[in-house]
């Protein structure tokens, strides 16, 4: 007994040690859905937390969405039209949504939520130089613009509807933070969050008026380690994995195929990886030597090397076939010899025959190849294909926030970066967002200073019709075709697991399994 | 006890890193903006000027400095806009946990290490070669593979442990479950390190003139080996002891990416990654105040264990 006494008494001292830190945590209850991500919340802010955004769409709605194919519904809207001129936009706001405290959802809420976003945070700046004039009409939202604006709809398929008496005392939205409860009014509600265990609990919204969710609760698990991120999948701790604007990692799909207790969602990406070039230097400007650069790679190894085939080579108009409005170009090819006799009728020679291509200063070509550590066995695959034309490149590999510092001072030549589904809709859509030198951003390289690309991009925004919008998207893909600003190096597929046990699930371009629908849809098999 | 001399040299070591604390963030290529939005949101220009402005990057560098030293006077940590949180509330947050994580494994690992390599070091045999070879292999082999092995085995297969984080439901016997595996790999890291040098220490001073008296007096292994091997053979440990303790809050860092755990490393490496100014300047503060408090009771420590360092 005495001994017993002894060995129990270290157990019981460590437990009396950790009392301080024991802390209230939610555990799970009835039907649970428990999706594993790598995208890690670091702050309980729906308006500053990116990966919070994004997760918090399934409590707070946003007033369209994204159809599987590319094309925009009402979501909170129950429709929307548009008048001739473009310059007014009206949403009918659907009248069944009830927040998860019972008030209805009103067309003042949609109201105050773009008057308040147009306001306070930065990344809807834009409304406040386009949108003259927000007003209601019984169950009516009224936009009313300065000048015609095309993607109104696309861009309310990103922000969160916020409830009016919440929010309107809350002045800085980005720093506003809430580990607990958060009024939602979409099929389930934030119940909590839990930044220490890095769980985000979702609870059923009991005044959910829509077709009825098959669970009580949605749990999102995030893992700092993809690795063990998939040991839970293959252990039942999590039954689903969502990566915002990512796949599931290739090399890992084979593993979850042979457990049999997986499949997967398979679904053409809108985002690519990419050839960037500063367009502002010699002689990544000249046309030829981009031509050039383009025969020279070699795009089903990249394809087979990088993303073990889940995906197609691209063609020379950057867009991938799951965009609306996409245009069949050419294909994109390795011609090793077109790309050097290409080369060679535009000047650049191997005068001193050092195995070295000239540049027309006369000097040997030594390239600086920007690049991020995911991108590294691509930049490789890119620098061994240059050397094979006779052009010398040296990789910088940096961090991301080096990368986006230099790639705005234009200390690079080339570089390798993505363009993720939201990114190819931003700006004038069909990936505009990342040339058009006007822009300014993270991710995109703002090169693009030719006076015809800028006049379509505004001729975009400024389109009225659906018809336009084709003839204009069409037109954007012939210029990338043609002047090649950046090279798409393959078209993906975006691949998500889920558990056999699951079955109904849904996803769309822009937010993958993510969305509303897929929520709803979603339920354990018998 | 400590000198006044020392004591200057104490004060001005931690007035330069602390300044230096200010400019080793800033001389990394970019900002705090750089990273603070995501990659595919674009910002008009006046909203990039009013964000520099509310994030105070728009002062010149040397009213920057001076701001930076008045808040650490007043004890102002700052504000992280990309955690939405104060810093000093941020880092009571994660130290609390990292220390539960790391300081019983520092502990454990700093006993077990010193004892066995004690005793690897003056007495050899077949046990104890085996056992060193064990150990040597944990202190080569990289601590994100081994950690990585260890759940691989005790979490995923035999589901002994949970696979990531902190707690659960927050009970104390949950945390407990949480932190066993993750706090077992860090004392086998940190008892591998101090076995090892402990043993080189004990080979070196068994072959002292002194050890050879206390043999010839003849005093039992045992008693030579703890009444005055020991003693001497820990002075290398002392240093990489205190060492430990001031990198104690950054250096499980492999550990919190293996389990998840939302800790002071990740914190510190995030806001690297991000150019969070404010929590690198509030997480390395921390950091300086216990590397030279530590590096304080080592100098304390040695001129208690070694009389020749208090004569000096």
């Amino acid at each position: 007994m005495k001994q017993n006494t002894y060995k129990i008494a270290p157990v019981l001292l460590l437990c009396l040690m950790l009392i301080p830190f024991s802390t209230a945590s939610e555990e799970s209850s009835g039907m649970v859905l428990k999706i594993g991500t790598p995208n890690v919340v670091k702050s309980a802010s729906i308006l500053g937390d990116s990966n919070m955004g994004v997760f918090a769409h399934l409590s707070n709605p946003t007033l369209m969405k994204m159809a599987a194919d590319g094309s925009l519904e009402g979501l909170t809207a129950r429709s929307y039209e548009v008048s001739e001129d473009g310059k007014t936009w009206k949403f009918i706001i659907r009248d069944d949504l009830y927040w998860s405290d019972g008030e209805k959802l009103t067309p003042e809420d949609v109201q105050f939520t773009f008057d308040y976003l147009a306001e306070n945070y930065p990344a809807a700046g834009w409304m406040k130089e386009t949108v003259n004039d927000i007003s209601t009409q019984d169950d009516a939202v009224i936009f009313k613009l300065n000048k015609p604006y095309s993607r109104l709809n696309l861009e309310f398929a990103t922000y969160p509807i916020l409830a009016k008496r919440i929010w309107e005392s809350i002045e800085e939205p980005m720093e506003y933070t809430n580990e607990g409860e958060m009024l939602g009014f979409g099929p389930f509600y934030i119940n909590s969050t839990d930044l220490g265990t890095g769980v985000i609990y979702f609870k059923r919204n009991p005044h959910w008026k829509g077709a009825s969710p098959n669970f009580d609760s949605v749990e999102i698990h995030a893992f700092a380690n993809m690795d063990v991120l998939s040991l839970a999948l293959e252990k039942g701790d999590v039954d689903a994995y969502y990566k915002y604007a990512g796949t599931y990692p290739y090399p890992s799909v084979k593993k979850l195929e042979d457990t049999g207790n997986f499949e997967f969602v398979e679904k053409d990406n809108i985002g690519l990886i990419f050839l960037g070039m500063n367009l502002k230097k010699e002689p990544m400007s000249d046309l030829s030597f981009r031509k050039a650069l383009s025969y020279a790679i070699n795009y089903s190894e990249m394809l087979k090397l990088d993303a073990l085939g889940f995906g197609q080579v691209p063609n020379a108009g950057f867009v991938p076939p799951s965009m609306m409005n996409f245009k069949q170009t050419a294909q994109l090819e390795q011609n090793l010899s077109l790309a050097k006799s290409i080369l060679d009728s535009a000047g650049y020679k191997d005068a001193d025959g050092n195995g070295i291509l000239e540049g027309k200063d006369g000097k040997d070509i030594n390239l600086i190849f920007l690049t991020r550590t995911d991108y590294q066995r691509v930049t490789e695959l890119m620098v061994d294909y240059l050397k094979d034309l006779g052009i010398e490149s040296e990789i910088k590999n940096v961090d991301s926030s080096t990368w986006i510092k230099q790639k705005d001072a234009g200390e690079y030549d080339l570089t390798i970066t993505r363009s993720t589904p939201w990114g190819m809709l931003m700006h004038a859509n069909w990936g505009t967002g990342y040339f058009d030198s006007r822009r300014t951003g993270e991710g995109v390289l703002h090169v693009l200073e030719d006076p015809e690309f800028h006049k379509l991009c505004d001729d975009i925004l400024a389109a009225t019709s659906q018809s336009q919008l084709q003839d204009y998207a069409y037109q954007v893909q012939d210029y990338y075709g043609e002047n090649l600003p950046g090279i798409a190096l393959y078209w993906n597929k975006v691949v998500t697991p889920y558990n056999k046990a699951f079955s109904g699930w849904y996803s769309d371009p822009l937010y993958g399994i993510f969305n509303v629908d897929n929520f709803l849809s979603v339920e354990k098999s018998r | 006890m400590l000198s006044g001399k020392k004591a200057t040299r104490y004060a001005i070591a931690l007035f330069l890193i602390i300044s230096l604390n200010f400019f080793i963030p800033r001389s990394m290529p970019g900002d705090p903006l750089t990273n603070l939005l995501g990659e595919d949101i674009s910002l008009t220009a006046s909203s990039v000027q009013e964000l520099r402005e509310r994030m105070g990057l728009d002062r010149p560098l040397s009213q920057q400095f001076l701001d930076y030293w008045h808040d650490i006077l007043r004890f102002d940590l700052g504000y992280s806009f990309h955690l939405h949180r104060n810093v000093s509330d941020l880092i009571y947050d994660r130290m609390k946990w990292t220390l539960l994580l790391s300081l019983p494994a520092m502990v454990m690992g700093a006993i077990l290490g010193t004892l066995l390599g004690a005793r690897a070091g003056w007495k050899s045999s077949a046990l104890r070669r085996t056992q060193t070879g064990f150990i040597m292999a944990i202190y080569c082999a990289p601590p994100y593979f081994i950690s990585l092995i260890a759940l691989y085995l005790l979490s995923y297969k035999q589901g002994l442990f949970p696979l990531k984080g902190f707690y659960s439901t927050g009970s104390a016997l949950d945390i407990a479950h949480h932190l066993f595996l993750p706090s077992a790999m860090m004392t086998l890291f940190s008892l591998s390190r101090n076995y090892m040098i402990m043993k080189g220490s004990v080979l070196q001073e068994k072959g002292s003139l002194y050890a050879t008296f206390a043999r010839a007096k003849g005093l039992y292994d045992e008693q030579i080996l703890f009444r005055h091997v020991f003693k001497n053979a820990l002075l290398p440990i002392i240093t990489l002891l205190a060492l430990d303790f001031g990198f104690i809050l950054s250096g499980a860092l492999f550990i919190e990416i293996v389990f998840s755990m939302n800790g002071m490393g990740s914190l510190i490496y995030d806001a690297l990654l991000s150019r969070d100014y404010p929590v690198l300047q509030g997480s390395f503060l921390i950091i300086t105040i216990m590397v030279v408090s530590a590096n304080l009771l080592a100098d304390l420590l040695y001129s208690y264990l070694d009389p020749r360092v208090r004569w000096q």
